[in-house]
This record gives C-alpha cells, structure tokens and sequence, in this order.
C-alpha cells in the first residue's frame, strides 16, 4: 500500500509568524520587547503604518489604504502560518485584515488567529470627544512636541514606564506624522466597519488593561467581542493603553499559550500549497471557504445537537473510522455544528430516524467506546455493518448499517474538505481559476503530467 | 442567470402557461410557446445563481443541488442530494456532468426486442428530429466520426482526452472494444449563444457537477432560458409549488405556491409539471390529481452506475479535465449478454470528496484502508457505466408520514434491483474490470452506485397503465401536461438530460397543435 505522509509530521513551517499593527503615535518599535521574549517559539514582525514610525505618509494614512498596505506587506513578506495583533489603532486594522482574508477577497492564506491588545474595535472607537479635541489641537500648528508627547504617554499608562522605554515611546510620537495622526483622529477611529467585519471565527486573544479607559475591559467585551465568535479575555490588571511597553513578559506570555493552546491547534499545511491558495489561480469565495475550514477547531466548544459525552463517543468512531496524524482536526465538533445548521446530504435511509435522532440514539449506544483498546474499538464498529447482528440502542441491525454508512460518509468528506489532507492526497483542483477568461482549468491532463504552478508531491511509489 | 429587463405577470392574471420547473424538462417548453406569443411564468424552487459565484468546492457547492430531504428504501436505496436532483434556475443542468449520448431506436423499442420492460409511444424519427435541434442549439461537442452512428456530427470538436481518457481507450484498444470521444454538452471553442451572449471555452477545470463558472458546459441558464425571457417569458425564482386547484370541470385554474414564506396562487389556462422525477410524482400524489391510473409515482427506475478503479504506476490526477470523455456504446446490446438492454461505458473523473462517499458507501472502506485509498487518490483511474433498468412494481416513489419545510410530505424511494439489473451489472463489472487491468491498473475497487431518476409518471396511450398520453397531456386533467424525465417508459441507456430536452420541444409543439 503506498501513502503520501509527510516526514516530519511538524515540519518548522510550523512556527508561527506574528504580524504586529502598532497603536497611535507608536511604531514596529513598540514590539521589540514581545519579540526578544517570544524568539525560541514565534516570528515577531512588527510593521510600521503609513505616517509611523520609519515609514512615510505617501502609502496612505486612511483606514482603508493601511489595511490595503498591510495586506501588501503580508503578503511580500511570505508567511503561510500567521497571527496578527493590533495594538489600540492597529487593532481595527487587525480585525479588518482578518476579515479580508477569512472572505478570501485578501492575496493571503494562513490566519490562524488574531491578538488584540487594547485594540480599537471595528465600530467607531469609543473617545471621549475633549480628549479627541485636545490631541488635535496638538498637532494645529505641526507635528506633536515634547510636552504634549509626554501628556499622551502619561494618560495613558497605568504606571511609569522604564526610562528607555519611555525615551523610544516619545521618539515615536514625536516623529509621528501630523497627517496620519489627524487622519486617525479626524476620520479612522470615527469609521464604522462592522458591516464589511461581520462577525468572525478566528480564534482570538482580547487583552486590556484594567486601568485603561475608553478601550478597557468592558468596552473589549462589548465592542471587539461582538465581533468574535470564539473570543480569549485576558485583562491585565492595573495596567493602562500601552500594554506591550508596559507588560511585556505578560503579554509575550498570553501570546505564547494562546498559540500552543488554541490558535496553532490545526494540521500544518505545507507551504507550497497555502502559497497557491493565496494566488489569483484560486477563486476569491473559495479561498475564503479554504481559509475558514483551516483554522484551529475551538478547544472550548459548545456542542450544539450532541451531549459532551456525545462528543467524545464520535471523536473516538472517528479515530477509527479516519485515523489521523499529528494535531487532528476534530472532526466529531464539525459534525455537531452541521447536524445544527441542518446541512444534511439531502437523504436518509428509511430504516433511520431523523439525522439527529440517528446520531442520538446511536452515540448513546456506543458511549464508552473510547475506553476500550483499539481492536476491541474496531470490533464494535465493525458489527456495526455486519449483515446480522442486535441493533444499535433501539435502532435495528439495517438502521445500524445505514447509520455507520451515514457516519463514515460525514467524517470521511469533512477529513477530505480541510486543506491540509487536500495537500496530503495531492489535491490541487481548488486551483483551477476563477470565471471566465480567469478560470484557468488545466493544460496539462495526460498521466504523469504537472504544471509549473503545481505544488511538489513526493514520489511515494 | 441575468433577468434584467424580464417581463412580470401578476398573481391575478391568467397566463397561458405555468411551467413547474426550470431544467431540462421546463425550459425548451417555456422558450418554444413564450416564442409563439403566449404568455409563460416558469416557477423555480431554488434561487437564481449568477455562474460566476459558483464554486469548486465540494462541501459548498451543494447550494445547487436539491438538498431537502429525501427518504430512500428498498434493498438497494438511491442516493438522493449531490447524486441527483439540482435545485436553482436551471434545475438539474447546474450541476450535470454534460456527457450527451443520444438514445437509438432500440433504446426506446426493449420490449419489441426482447419482450421485457416497455417501449415508448414516440416514434423514433420525430425523436431524432428534436435532438438533433436540441444538440446544435445548445453546442454539443463530440468526435467527428461516430463508430455506432455513421454521418452523425457534432458542432465542435470533442474535450480534450484526460489521464482516464488515455487509460481508457489503452484498455478498450487491449480487450477489443471500440471506444472513443464521447459526446459533451459543452463547447471546446467560444461560443456566442443567441440572447445570452459569451460562452467560453471548455477550460478543463473539472469542475462540471459543481457548477459551471464560465458557462462552456450547456445549462438551461444559459441557453433556453435567455431565450424564453427575450420572449416575454418569466422565471420566477424560489418559488415552491406546493398545490395545484382545480374548477369545476376538473381543469387546473392555479398553482399555490410560496415565495418570501407567503403563499400564492397563481392563475393559469394550462400547467405543466417539469419538477424531474421525484418532484413531479411527489406534487401529484401530494395534491391527488391526475392519479386515476394508480401508476403515479410507479415504475421508478434508476441507472446501475457501478464503477471500477485501478491503481496506476504514474499520477492519474482524474480531477482534471471534462471528467467523462470517453465513450463506449459497444455494450448496447452485448452478444453474451443474459440480460435485457445494455449499457455505456465512460471514462470518470472525479472529485475527492466524491471518490470517498463512494468508497466507504460503495465498497463499505473505513479506517486505514479507507485512509490508505484516499492517499492512493491521484494514481486511480476508472471507467463506469449507465446500464438498462427496467421498470418493476416494487420500485416506486410513495408519501412518508413526515412533512417537510413547505408542509409537504416527504418522497419516500424503494428501490431494489431484479434478476435484470443485476445479470447487467455482473457483465459490465467483468467487462470494466477487463478494460482497467488491460490498461495496467492494479488492485481493481469496484464501486456501486446507482444514478437518475426515471419513469414516475409514465407517457403510454393506455389510461389504465400510464399517467400522460404520447402527447405527454394528462390523462384525467386535459390542462395538464408532463414534460420531464418521470414520464419516460423505460430508463434508456443514454443519460436522460438530452431526450428530456428533445421531449420538452416536442411536448411544446403538442400543446401548441391542441
């Protein structure tokens, strides 16, 4: 028998990148600190916006031309497995990039997960409208001077910061350009984005500080976790806006966990393959199907049909019936969420209940499956489909065989429709163009043919 | 498809002709008399989809099927959901596989030949004739030189042969038998189709069953439908018929059906039923009429659609390309055949997703083996068949007890196969196996299926025996017509979509004599 398994199951693509949107008046420098402390485990990229930092104005300082920009920078810089933080102002860029490439409209493939730090949400950013004027009325005549750079990291901060740091954070704001700080002020941080965000299914770490104001705690929970389906609180008590510079090693650390702990909990998908998902040879809607399906099942998920113990009688059917390498995706939760969304296959067998009534009835028969060995496991499962036998819970033998046929069609079809086993089997026909003169098929169709924009398969004969 | 521009009908006025169904079946009908100047509103279920949002992916792509669901029974269930119905403006062509065989005369004379199932109260010539106006009509490439049909020719030259084509044809050329180019509804050049404007080219995508996204392969969308609303003929999308009324004189007035969760009624002078061969029986026997004969829903038949798989030295990668390319009609009547009709065989393609529904359906796989088949995906290739079945009184379509969304009941579907379908299935797999391991396939994997649905309300002169006379008019409601594959009197060998179209123009220049 031959197969196509990849020689290290986690191959250094693994590691993480995480890419980082600086607040207001900041810069990539703010994240030096959460690099140095995340080196051994993360790719800590920290990118200026247009008007920060190192970087000119002339990219654009409108919310818009910086998600656009940010986009272009992920995009040349390669990563397939990455996060992305934003910072207070960099944090509704964050989200929008997020959205952009969770739709598929975005060149980008491989979001695992989104950090917010104090971020500003995607609807207009709570402000009080005197401290709004004031920091205008900073930069009336040009850019922000010395005092004013130092009322700004006073109100906020929750306690003083090191001396270098300080030092860096004033450089920062003093060279900040006065047309993007304005632009933010005037326009960025008014703009309601939450009908283009929608609502998204990333995993996602909500950190605040506890003594923050308009982007604190409670305002998180309202505003960023309305947003997110599956969203981390963390809050950093007595801590205020500028929480990299401020708590370093406690961020750096909740990054750490929220990425072995939720965000990189998913198949690794080789790089050549997330490269060709992210290229104009795959159609914008269904990039944004492949990228939603990639993404870290939630570890704290809520069974919506089935039981807990439900849960973990499928997960077991399904080590067996698709055994799975290295992280697996958890194919047993996917099931729920389609038996909720009523996704059937548009027929049943007359012998079974409903879909639901099936899997009821039929888990409830199998609990306990997970504790015996594997053979014993296989046994069972086989009597399932044997021409005689008693049954399964009130169901009879002919609904027992339909109902595991039923069960191995899903959990076989949700294996095969993660992109991760697409690139296992060498799947690549998700690459086939868009629509007419951009649905670029195939030139190439005899045996043993490939074309130059295919990824590389290992001869596993 | 693109309704700007279509003419609308109120509920209150009584249009000349309600068509239930936009696919293969309503949409030739509804662009015929709407060109004759009557007055035409073509109700959809599903929604209307622009080709350009479809996509390739399997678990998606489903929006165009009919997916509500379907009860199947028997010894041998059919599959119902991505294997069968479609559901969208254009029906069941969103998502067919375009492979356009025609049925010869044989196919519709079985019982003459071998005095079992039944013929058709069609004569051939006048069949010919429409499908011969169908296949221009809506582009129909296939091989220049036909071995079975000598002077047949098609528009455009047949889709490029694929890794299976290739494999196919070596083992056929092996074990003597003659196989080649198979005629495809979809055009291998551009193409400018009356009043819809650019078709491209076939690009080899392999994506047909998911929805064609540059409008090569035919659909109804994109051929008698732009036709049909240039017209005057309206398409009214999601819009679920769920009743059908009746005046005093036992002739339809109106349909009810529900739009936007509302109920309406729509008047009408004459209906015609093109819901394909589940919907149509399951509305009549829902509404009761037209059943005097007992027959609706009766004579249910499906095509044996088994296939088999070889394991190949180098990359198949069958997804690519037009996923049947190749043909054999060898096979229609086999000398050594024990078994009444024949069967085609094709070269497949096929998607993941579906390749593995069918291995752990087809051939009960699971676990590592299942696991281990899929990772030999890009080395198999294989070839199937569409093979006779004949119609029989333990197969029909019945109500369940359980309503679905619209308060109808569901489609309860038995179906087991007899002696026949069975001593076909025997000889094709031998054959089919043959044609693989000659081609070098290895550790063969045969796969059963079963694919169509076919002869729920069947055409016949006999009002005892058949639910719509040869005109395809009802027998009990003169105001009623059938025009789908439920009124077929046997299952043909050739896939259904090309005669339901032929038999769609025909039925509408029927209605237009009367």
């Amino acid at each position: 028998m031959t197969s196509f398994i990849p020689e290290n199951p986690v191959p250094i693509e693994a590691r993480p990148t995480v890419f980082c949107l600086h607040a207001l008046g900041s810069s990539a420098r703010e994240f030096d600190g959460i690099a140095a402390r995340l080196a051994d485990d993360v790719d800590v990229v920290g990118l200026d916006l247009p008007g920060f930092g190192d970087l000119s104005a002339a990219d654009g300082v409108t919310v818009d031309e910086m998600v656009a920009y940010v986009v272009r920078r992920i995009r040349s810089h390669g990563a397939t497995r990455w996060m992305i933080l934003g910072h207070s102002m960099g944090g509704k860029i964050a989200s929008i990039v997020a959205s952009r490439v969770l739709s598929g409209d975005a060149p980008l493939f491989g979001l695992a997960g989104v950090v917010l730090l104090a971020g500003s949400p995607p609807v207009p950013e709570p402000m009080d409208e005197e401290r709004r004027e004031q920091m205008l009325a900073w930069t009336d005549e040009g850019g922000l001077d010395d005092d004013a750079a130092r009322e700004f990291v006073d109100a906020n901060t929750g306690s003083p910061l090191p001396d270098d740091e300080l030092r860096a954070a004033l450089t920062d704001l003093r060279r900040t350009s006065r047309e993007a700080w304005r632009a933010w002020l005037q326009r960025g941080s008014r703009e309601d984005w939450s009908e283009q965000v929608g609502t998204l299914d990333v995993p996602v770490l909500i950190v605040s500080g506890g003594a923050d104001g308009d982007l604190g705690p409670e305002n998180q929970q309202r505003l960023n976790g309305a947003v997110y389906t599956r969203p981390r609180f963390l809050t950093l008590d007595g801590a205020g806006h500028l929480l990299p510079l401020e708590r370093t090693d406690e961020v750096a650390e909740a990054i750490r966990a929220f990425w072995f702990g939720e965000a990189g909990r998913s198949p690794v998908i080789p790089t050549d393959w997330s490269r060709l998902v992210a290229s104009p040879r795959v159609q914008p809607r269904t990039r944004g199907i492949l990228a939603r399906r990639a993404l870290a099942d939630n570890p704290r998920y809520k069974p919506r049909v089935l039981s807990a113990r439900h849960i973990i009688t499928l997960r077991a059917v399904a080590a067996r019936v698709v055994p799975q390498q290295g992280v697996p995706i958890d194919l047993a939760t996917r099931i729920d969420g389609e038996l909720a969304d009523g996704k059937g296959d548009g027929w049943r067998s007359k012998e079974l209940p409903s879909d639901i009534e099936a899997y009821l009835i039929a888990l409830d028969a199998l609990d306990g499956l997970e504790n015996l060995a594997d053979a014993e496991q296989d046994d069972v499962l086989a009597s399932l489909a044997a021409d005689d036998g008693p049954g399964l819970g009130s169901m009879t033998q002919a609904a027992a065989n339909a109902w595991f046929e039923d069960v191995r069609a899903a959990l076989v079809r949700t294996w095969l429709a993660h992109p991760a086993t697409m690139a296992r089997i060498g799947f690549d026909g998700f690459a086939n163009g868009s629509s007419g003169r951009d649905l670029f098929g195939y030139q190439l169709l005899a045996a043993g043919e490939r074309e130059a924009w295919e990824p590389t398969l290992k001869e596993s004969k | 498809m693109n309704l700007t521009g279509m003419r609308h009908y109120s509920d209150d006025e009584v249009v000349d002709v309600v068509v239930v169904g936009t696919g293969a079946g309503g949409a030739p009908l509804t662009a015929t008399l709407a060109a004759r100047g009557l007055s035409v509103v073509a109700l959809e279920a599903g929604p209307n989809f622009d080709p350009v949002d479809y996509t390739g992916d399997e678990t998606e792509a489903v929006e165009i099927n009919w997916m509500s669901e379907r009860i199947s029974g028997g010894a041998d269930p059919t599959a119902f959901g991505q294997n069968n119905s479609g559901r969208g403006v254009g029906g069941s062509m969103l998502h067919w596989g375009a492979f356009a065989p025609r049925p010869g005369e044989a196919d519709i004379r079985l019982k003459r030949d071998s005095g079992l199932g039944e013929d058709w109260d069609v004569d051939y010539e006048e069949l010919k004739g429409y499908l011969g106006q169908v296949e221009h009509f809506i582009g129909v490439s296939g091989p220049s030189d036909y071995p079975w049909d000598p002077g047949r020719s098609y528009r455009y030259p047949a889709p490029r042969r694929n890794a299976s084509s290739d494999m196919m044809i070596r083992g056929c050329q092996a074990v003597g038998i003659t196989a080649t180019d198979a005629p495809a509804a979809l055009v291998t050049h551009d193409h400018h189709q009356e009043e819809f404007g650019l078709r491209h080219a076939c690009a080899n995508c392999g994506n047909c069953h998911q929805g064609c996204r540059n409008s090569s392969k035919a659909g109804t969308d994109n051929t008698y439908l732009p036709l049909a609303v240039k017209a005057g003929a309206e398409i009214r999308a999601e819009s679920m018929v769920h009743g059908i009324e009746l005046d005093a004189r036992g002739r339809v007035s109106a349909v009810v059906y529900r739009k936007d969760g509302v109920d309406r009624r729509q008047r009408c002078a004459q209906l015609v039923l093109s819901a394909g061969g589940v919907e149509t029986p399951r509305l009549l026997l829902h509404t009761g009429i037209a059943n005097s004969s007992g027959q609706v829903g009766r004579n249910f038949m499906v095509h044996g659609a088994t296939q088999v798989w070889g394991r190949f030295d180098t990359d198949m990668r069958g997804h690519r390309g037009y996923p049947s390319s190749i043909i054999s009609e060898d096979m229609m009547r086999p000398n050594d055949a024990d078994f009444a009709g024949g069967y085609l065989i094709q070269s497949l393609g096929v998607m993941p997703l579906t390749y593995a529904t069918t291995l752990t359906r087809g051939a009960g796989l699971w676990g590592q083996a299942l696991v281990d088949a899929m990772d030999d995906y890009r080395y198999m290739a294989g070839v199937g068949i569409n093979g006779e079945c004949l119609p029989a009184d333990r197969n029909r379509l019945e109500l369940s007890d359980e309503l679905d969304e619209f308060g109808i009941p569901k489609a309860v579907i038995s179906f087991t196969a007899g002696p026949n379908e069975k001593a076909l299935d025997k000889h094709a797999t031998e054959r089919m196996s043959a044609i693989v391991e000659a081609a070098g396939g290895k550790d063969l994997q045969v796969l059963a299926r079963t694919a169509h649905t076919v002869g729920t309300a069947r055409m016949g002169a006999d009002r005892e025996r058949n639910v719509v006379d040869p005109d395809g008019r009802s027998h009990d409601v003169p105001n009623l017509w059938i025009s789908d594959n439920s009124t077929f009197a046997s299952s043909l060998i050739a896939n259904p979509a090309i005669t339901i179209m032929a038999m769609s123009l025909r039925t509408a220049d029927r209605m237009l004599a009367a």
